[in-house]
């Protein structure tokens, strides 16, 4: 079988495209970085990721820029189609600033608002655990219901918050809530330091109605092999934060 | 070709000038030379200077760039070893990781210090550090890999409270502003407060980087190099930081700070984060076609530095234009050549590749879309005769011998041993030891400084094995496809310098050589950040000198593994006239970084106690050697008997160490230092990430000492834990090195600390309160 052909996108301003790019092989996927101002044909790519960093400095709000980059537009036709499109931390607040996800309206309804942290005010970095409480989706239909992963988040703004509160019901309804924060024993809280960024309902990740956009906050290509992992065994193998990209793979071969 | 030394300037008479005049004509011009320094560059031109000349002499003769009060000291350290592949000689050292599938593979490494910029602007100054050092590292050829971050910061809670967790506070917001956003993971750094510091914080900055050594590019010209393209790259010139290696070279005067903050560069890690991702594709390009190149960061002196030590160093000359330079704003020629404007690098290319280097930055990669007006320009050529030749609008404003640019001065300073009167205080036992040690632990020193790296990013390229906090050094893995590790750890106590600069520098050798071991590394190299007091005045020379040797004599004290080597030091920077205003020096601090070695990180280990009921090891004997120590601080004393590190054991206490953890036989380790045995197993107990829950029970009564004096000094060693059936092999290769550890106690499932003398119980402290004292301190002293 074709092994899936990932683009992970460059925008002036990311820096996790290399290791995003690695958790892509490590899935058994192709993958290659393309930069924004690329001139080959996206449609040709069987999926996509948008790493973080800061994209176009974060200029105005986190992605509000890149959001309006045109190679966003030839993404969105293809998550139109059903193709799969990942978006990590800056790459989730692209997403949710392109309002490809949640995806309900053709506009904007959420935001990825600055952290609220008693500890520290701004860019925060810490381990933490996220429950997946979706249904078998686009990124998740290798994990096991309530499985319980350890990785990385590394944001000053990753609160999501909505206007419009009954969204969040919407989203409820929807199995749009992908991941939450919880602790060791999947105990989902929005308190700190369980939730490390105030965010709503300890949402860690979010997708559009179909489930093939998701937008994550915390980093899973930055704990793919088990010596990436604080105090962890510092061998290769892989930890469960891999099937998150296996997930991906799994869809792309099925359709 | 044009005239030697003519030039279309105006020229500066100074010839005709009295000193008076002279001196008044500098200042008015914000040239910091002094009169016979003027009257020597003159003579080296042979005629009077034009006011570009007097500008470039200014920086170039500048301690920061010249050296040259310490260079003479500075040659007694010792900088060869057969690991080393590059000394300190370019912009970065280059230390050998080690063979991978036929390949020598090179730890690039950079230490330099942002001192003054980050007192007078602290975000932008220790921003730019970052930004700088960065370049150091990337303009070899490498790819950047890490950061670190030592700092020193005045006392928090003492008469310049207010503008001390001021500037602590955006200092650590400008290093995770800039390193964060350009995606270099920041490994390891440490944090001292004292009132030396209130006038004049430390910001020294580390940066590591990877290459194979056959891809090494260097900062002079290519061979035969005549005709090649001088072409800079990066943001648009400007007028910022113009003066700032001469203003490094100067005691700050509070009064003008306003003056100076235009001498502070602004930083942009949003371009430089574009830079570096297509430089890293010209590097590729230029393997693949097989092109030599010249390559330098722009820093100090800027254009006219970088681009007159490519050329020099390949006995070459220079012809710029400056009407080629890209510019943002309408600033005079000595301007152009010498503002220290950031994010700009120089490239010496042959003219064939030049378009490929131009299409890569400003078409590729757009640079000019990404930054307003930021491109590569061919702005000159290289040439034969060794001239440095500038242009500015079609006059030549420049026109010196390139050697007498680059060549620099030299002083013998006067070196007198200061008056230092010591004592040793004497202190009564205190009533609660357990109280004793939670009041260390929540000392800003000891106390953790999670607040702090939890605010950088210590995760991003996804190649850190053990991060900053989990153990005594960070390391990181190295190459793809190869279970190689990069340790990295930094160190130096400032109160250990107050008391003797030299056992200062001694004990931060050996301390940072500890921290590597502690995780399995081996000490492979060092570097030295070295800030002093003003070498004008003897006594801040003297506490220089002694500091080097200190360095000096540990390095070669402590041999590199299983050789007669020293350990080299393959690269540091020398910072001087840090004192206040009423010219009271710092604390002598030669800061150190080790960059330690393991063949397989698979075996390294932090120093978090890992399980119940294994024994708890101590190896470096407990000696009263309270001098400088948080316990005496505590107690409003310096004393006298600071740690004497004793190279020889040392030496065996750290190659026995790495052996043991070779062969996994411990569990978990750390390194004595700040608040001695007691708050060693105290942070044992606790992890990096305050989440420890297995608690330990000691007993001090092998110890002679005075129980404070036991639980507290600072004289150092290790603490391990190994699994009992290990003990045999342990104290096998103990003997091998001539050491009998002592055994502490066990590790226990009750969460506390208990420690008894001669079994009788002297404290009994709950994790939970070990974990308030420890992590609270530090917020304390900045918020």
């Amino acid at each position: 079988m074709k092994k899936p052909n990932i683009a992970v996108m460059y925008f002036p301003g990311n820096n996790c495209e290399t290791e995003t790019l690695k958790a892509v092989k490590a899935a058994g996927m192709n993958g290659m970085i393309v930069r924004w101002n690329t001139k080959l044909n996206l449609s040709e790519f069987d999926g996509y990721i948008i790493p973080g960093g800061w994209a176009y400095e974060d200029r105005i709000r986190a992605g509000a820029i890149a959001a309006k980059d045109p190679v966003m537009n030839a993404i969105r036709k293809e998550a139109g189609k059903g193709k799969p499109v990942l978006g990590i931390c800056n790459g989730a607040q692209v997403l949710i600033e392109t309002g490809l996800v949640p995806g309900l309206k053709d506009k904007v309804e959420m935001a990825l608002a600055p952290n609220i942290n008693p500890f520290i005010s701004g860019y925060y970095n810490t381990w933490v655990r996220v429950k997946n409480v979706g249904r078998k989706g686009a990124f998740t239909n290798a994990l096991g219901k309530d499985e319980v992963l350890h990785l990385p988040i590394a944001h000053g703004e990753g609160r999501f918050v909505t206007r419009d509160k009954s969204l969040i019901k919407t989203l409820e309804k929807n199995n749009q809530i992908i991941f939450q924060y919880c602790d060791e024993n999947g105990k989902v809280s929005d308190k700190f330091p369980i939730t490390p960024n105030g965010s709503t309902m300890a949402i860690a990740a979010i997708s559009n109605k179909k489930g093939n956009v998701m937008a994550i906050m915390p980093h899973p290509e930055r704990a793919i092999f088990e010596r990436q992992v604080p105090y962890s065994a510092k061998t290769d193998k892989k930890t469960d934060n891999i099937r998150i990209f296996e997930s991906m793979k799994n869809y792309i071969l099925k359709k | 070709m044009i005239q030697v030394g003519r030039t279309d300037s105006e020229l500066i008479l100074i010839s005709g000038m009295d000193d008076a005049q002279l001196l008044d004509f500098m200042k008015k011009n914000a040239i910091s030379l002094k009169v016979d320094e003027a009257r020597r560059a003159a003579g080296l031109i042979g005629r009077n200077p034009t006011i570009t000349e007097l500008h470039i002499f200014n920086i170039q003769w500048s301690e920061h760039s010249s050296y040259k009060s310490s260079r003479p000291v500075l040659k007694t350290l010792p900088t060869k070893a057969p690991n080393v592949i590059l000394g300190p000689v370019e912009d970065s050292g280059i230390v050998e990781l080690g063979v991978i599938n036929g390949e020598k593979y090179g730890i690039v490494v950079s230490h330099e210090s942002h001192n003054h910029p980050s007192q007078v602007v602290p975000y932008e100054g220790a921003a730019t550090g970052v930004g700088g050092i960065i370049r150091d590292v990337l303009c070899m050829g490498a790819k950047v890999i890490a950061t670190a971050d030592p700092l020193r910061f005045g006392n928090p809670n003492g008469k310049e409270k207010n503008r001390v967790k001021y500037i602590a506070n955006e200092v650590i917001n400008g290093i995770a502003g800039y390193g964060n956003a350009v995606g270099i993971p920041n490994i390891a750094g440490d944090i001292y407060f004292n009132e030396s510091f209130d006038e004049n914080c430390l910001v020294n900055v580390v940066c590591l980087g990877i290459l194979k050594e056959k891809d090494i590019i260097h900062s002079y010209a290519p061979k035969n190099s005549e005709g090649y393209d001088i072409i800079v790259v990066g943001k648009a010139t400007d007028n910022s930081g113009f003066g700032g290696a001469a203003f490094a070279s100067l005691v700050m005067d509070e009064d003008a700070k306003d003056s100076n903050r235009g001498a502070v560069q602004v930083p942009d890690p949003f371009l430089k984060n574009v830079i570096i991702r297509a430089t890293y594709r010209v590097f590729e390009e230029a393997k693949k076609k097989k092109v030599a190149l010249g390559f330098k960061d722009m820093g100090a002196g800027g254009i006219m530095c970088a681009s007159s030590e490519l050329c020099s160093d390949a006995d070459m000359g220079a012809d710029i234009d400056l009407d080629r330079v890209h510019t943002s704003m309408d600033i005079p020629e000595f301007m152009i050549i010498n503002s220290e404007t950031q994010e700009r690098f120089t490239w010496i290319s042959p003219p064939s590749f030049t378009p490929r280097i131009l299409e890569i930055y400003n078409e590729e990669f757009e640079l000019p879309n990404v930054a307003e007006k930021a491109r590569a320009s061919v702005v000159g050529k290289v040439t034969k005769a060794q001239d440095y030749v500038i242009r500015h609008k079609g006059k030549v404003v420049c026109n010196v011998p390139i050697k007498a640019i680059t060549s620099g001065i030299r002083y013998d300073r006067e070196a007198k041993e200061p008056k230092r009167s010591l004592k040793e205080p004497k202190l009564k036992e205190p009533k609660d030891y357990g109280k004793a040690i939670l009041s260390v632990l929540s000392h800003p020193n000891v106390a953790s400084k999670a607040r702090c790296y939890n605010h950088y990013d210590k995760n991003v390229l996804g190649n850190a094995v053990i991060e900053s906090g989990q153990a005594d050094a960070g390391l990181i893995k190295a190459v793809d496809g190869s279970k190689y590790g990069i340790a990295l750890s930094v160190d130096n106590n400032p109160r250990y310098g107050r008391i003797s600069p030299y056992y200062g520098a001694a004990n931060a050798v050996a301390e940072s050589m500890r921290n590597v071991a502690a995780i399995g590394a081996i000490p492979s190299a060092l570097t030295d950040c070295l800030n002093f007091g003003n070498p004008e005045k003897p006594e801040s020379f003297w506490d220089f000198k002694e500091a080097v040797k200190g360095v000096k004599e540990a390095a070669e004290g402590i041999n590199l593994y299983r050789t007669k080597y020293p350990v080299p030091i393959i690269s540091g920077n020398v910072s001087f006239y840090n004192e206040s205003k009423s010219g009271k020096s710092i604390d002598p601090s030669p800061v150190i970084a080790c960059i330690g070695v393991m063949k397989d990180y698979s075996k390294a280990i932090s120093m978090k106690l890992r399980k119940k009921n294994s024994i708890l090891f101590l190896v470096g004997k407990r000696k009263d050697e309270l001098g400088g120590s948080v316990y005496y601080e505590l107690n409003g004393e310096l004393g006298k008997n600071v740690p004497k590190a004793d190279f020889k054991a040392e030496k065996a206490m750290v190659y026995s160490v790495i052996e043991c953890v070779g062969k996994r036989l411990l569990l978990s380790c750390h390194d004595i230092s700040d608040g001695g045995l007691a708050a060693c197993i105290s942070e044992m107990i606790l992890g990096g990430n305050t989440d420890g829950k297995i608690g330990a029970e000691m007993d001090i009564g092998f110890s002679k000492l005075p129980v404070s004096k036991t639980l507290f000094s600072e004289s150092s060693g290790f603490v391990f834990e190994a699994d009992e059936k290990k003990v045999p092999m342990i104290l096998r290769i103990m003997k091998k090195y001539g050491i009998m550890p002592i055994i502490l106690g066990k590790t226990i499932e009750d969460g506390r600390l208990i420690i008894k003398n001669k079994s009788n119980k002297i404290a009994d402290v709950r994790i939970a309160d070990l974990k308030d004292a420890w992590t609270a301190g530090f917020g304390r002293a900045l918020g």
